[in-house]
């Protein structure tokens, strides 16, 4: 049996400073392959891009050089519209790509962060080390978030500049709900957003796989809800309303296209169209499409200038809209609810780390 | 100074205690051996010590009065847990780089030397490593963050007897250099006396027995002679444990020293072993720290 002298106690620290150089080094030696992988979809998502644009490059020039931009209505101008309509292949596939990317962040960074240690027992170790766990949690999310933060900045601004071109021929919009949540700072937001929610979910999970599956859920569930309706909704929102403009077909209703296509304000969304009648209301889309009705079927047998046929009876076609000035407004309010939305969760996730039992 | 203190510590988990009213002051520079059936609030006790659980009621200290778990505490106190989980995927190397890096105190030149001791080598993945290597480098790992409180949660469950001896000699000779308190929690009763130096004996989540061991074993007599006189000399003592055979009775009891036996009646010293599972066999016997009662017969407080 051993009796020893009391043990020599060591001096207290006062000071506790946030080891962060440290815990880069730790994140990149427990992360390693995950983060391996997602370099290597950022590089290949960069280099596609790139080798995109690069293949837009000689006809969206000659598409300048031939005075297109201000009026396309020139002889050569159709054709290089229709090179570009019918090369949108890879440009959509880049789409379809970065909307992938907070997908796969949630789901192979992101989810397993918390919930791997839980599940393995590991945060036994971790969270007696002399970090503290509430430290190791924030060190390693904020290191991330700057990680996929610059990253996905990069990517953002290299679509847009792939969808330059295609927005000037009109093909494009970055209105669209599909660029809109994948350039600027949208597409940091939305991996800001996965990487706090898979986080969120692994440590309350505690289960890696269901953590993952419910992540992937999740995130894929919110940027399909986004592309279908929520990015049109937010649009939407305080449009301008315009009695001068004249789209073809008179479409009534919802719009959501890219005011270019209607000779509409450059750069501008086109939101909605309606009807006024003489007395000023909206007409119903009933009422609207009897207008027209009457119209087509005058003695005129559908040669009719519309405009002149409306002003003569006293109605009106409204669109609203919103103009190009606004777009980066919408982006940073949109950005800036998502990333919102991750610090709470970050909040949140630091909170069960620190409570958990 | 108390390496750990506890005052009416409990600790729920949904429905069922894992520890209740748990008083304790455990004096630095032992090797505490905290003992005690399955489920019986060992583990519990040892997180609560190193801020992996909090506590439902009352309070935990550490070294001095530092809160368990604050980050004074965590750069003082070492933990292997049960099982040693470390990260299976890295590298041994990698493993001691993590470990480096997540303590400012961290004397990595004593693991690297370590491992080559125990010929552990740097380049394999810790998956690959034999249970007795994974703990082996578990402790290295804490061993290196020079702490002053090391906490080992069944450190020796899964070891063969070689592993074991081999595990302990490193505790105890790093303890031996460096004089730092252990409390270590472990089911192999008969291996205690040989490491350690104090004792708490945990059942149904309660604090059943504690103190220095030699106390405990000079407190603690075996007294046999015949069956038919064992209720009356039982009676004298505080009885922890009687076995009767047809003409022979052993009985396990308390004293404070020198009694006065009948003819036929012999006292022998008790062993750690005996004495612990003569505890952990009733739990409603216990022998905690608290001020002596005497009585005629000199034996010590009654505490059935």
């Amino acid at each position: 049996m051993t009796t020893l002298a009391a043990a020599p106690v060591s001096p207290l620290r006062s000071e506790h400073p946030v080891p962060w150089k440290a815990m880069a080094r730790v994140t990149w030696l427990q992360r390693r392959p995950a983060l391996i992988g997602l370099l290597v979809v950022f590089v290949a998502c960069a280099l596609s891009i790139v080798l995109g644009q690069a293949g837009t490059h000689a006809t969206y020039a000659s598409f300048v050089a031939n005075g297109c931009v201000q009026n396309r209505f020139h002889t050569p101008c159709g054709n290089f519209e229709n090179w570009f309509a019918e090369n949108t292949d890879l440009f959509s596939a880049m789409v379809i790509a970065l909307h992938v990317v907070p997908v796969v962040i949630g789901v192979f960074v992101a989810a397993p962060l918390l919930s791997r240690e839980l599940e393995s027992g590991t945060f036994r170790f971790t969270w007696t080390q002399a970090v503290g766990r509430s430290r190791a949690v924030v060190t390693t999310l904020v290191l991330l978030a700057l990680f996929v933060t610059v990253a996905t900045c990069i990517l953002g601004l290299l679509l847009n500049w792939f969808a330059h071109p295609f927005e000037i021929i009109g093909i494009e919009s970055q209105w669209q709900s599909g660029l809109f949540d994948t350039t600027g700072p949208m597409l940091v937001a939305w991996t800001l957003f996965a990487l706090a929610l898979g986080t969120f979910l692994g440590a309350l999970i505690g289960r890696t796989v269901a953590a993952m599956a419910v992540t992937a859920a999740t995130v894929g569930g919110l940027l399909v809800v986004s592309f279908v309706w929520l990015v049109h909704q937010l649009e939407a929102f305080g449009a301008l309303a315009t009695n001068r403009l004249m789209p073809m077909g008179l479409n009534i209703g919802q719009l959501n296209v890219p005011g270019a296509q209607y000779n509409g304000p450059v750069g501008s969304w086109l939101v909605r169209a309606w009807f006024a009648g003489p007395d000023g209301k909206r007409l119903s889309a009933a009422a609207a499409y009897n207008v027209i009705g009457r119209m087509y079927d005058g003695p005129a047998n559908g040669k009719v200038d519309p405009s002149r046929w409306l002003s003569i009876h006293h109605y009106i076609y409204w669109v609203s809209y919103q103009p190009a000035s606004r777009f980066w407004v919408f982006q940073i309010i949109a950005a800036a609810i998502l990333i919102g939305l991750a610090a709470l969760l970050a909040f949140a996730t630091v909170r069960i780390v620190r409570h958990r039992a | 100074m108390n390496v750990v203190e506890t005052s009416g510590l409990a600790k729920r988990y949904r429905r069922t205690w894992a520890l209740r009213d748990c008083n304790l002051a455990v004096p630095a520079g032992r090797i505490v051996a905290l003992v005690g059936p399955n489920g019986a609030g060992k583990t519990t006790l040892l997180h609560c010590a190193v801020g992996l659980c909090t506590a439902t009621n009352g309070n935990i200290t550490v070294l001095g009065g530092l809160g368990a778990g604050s980050l004074d505490a965590l750069e003082r106190v070492a933990f292997v847990a049960q099982d040693a989980p470390l990260y299976k995927y890295l590298s041994v190397r990698s493993m001691v780089a993590v470990a480096r890096n997540l303590n400012s105190r961290f004397d990595q030149a004593q693991a690297e030397e370590r491992l080559r001791g125990l010929e552990i080598p740097p380049d394999r993945k810790v998956g690959r490593l034999s249970g007795g290597q994974q703990a082996q480098l578990a402790l290295t790992l804490a061993l290196a963050r020079g702490p002053d409180l090391l906490v080992l949660d069944e450190p020796l469950a899964r070891l063969d007897p070689l592993a074991r001896h081999d595990f302990m000699a490193l505790v105890m000779a790093a303890v031996a250099a460096s004089g730092f308190s252990v409390i270590f929690s472990s089911h192999v009763v008969s291996e205690l006396e040989r490491f350690a130096d104090y004792l708490i004996v945990l059942a149904n989540g309660r604090v059943q027995m504690v103190g220095d061991i030699d106390d405990l074993l000079t407190s603690h007599a075996v007294l046999s002679g015949p069956a038919e006189e064992s209720d009356l000399v039982g009676g004298q003592f505080t009885v922890v444990q009687t076995r009767k055979a047809t003409r022979r009775a052993e009985i396990l009891v308390r004293t404070t020293g020198e009694s006065r036996l009948p003819n036929g009646w012999e006292s022998d010293d008790v062993s750690l072993e005996e004495l612990v599972l003569a505890y952990l066999r009733d739990p409603s016997a216990s022998m905690l720290p608290g001020p002596l009662a005497t009585d005629e017969l000199e034996v010590s407080e009654v505490a059935r």
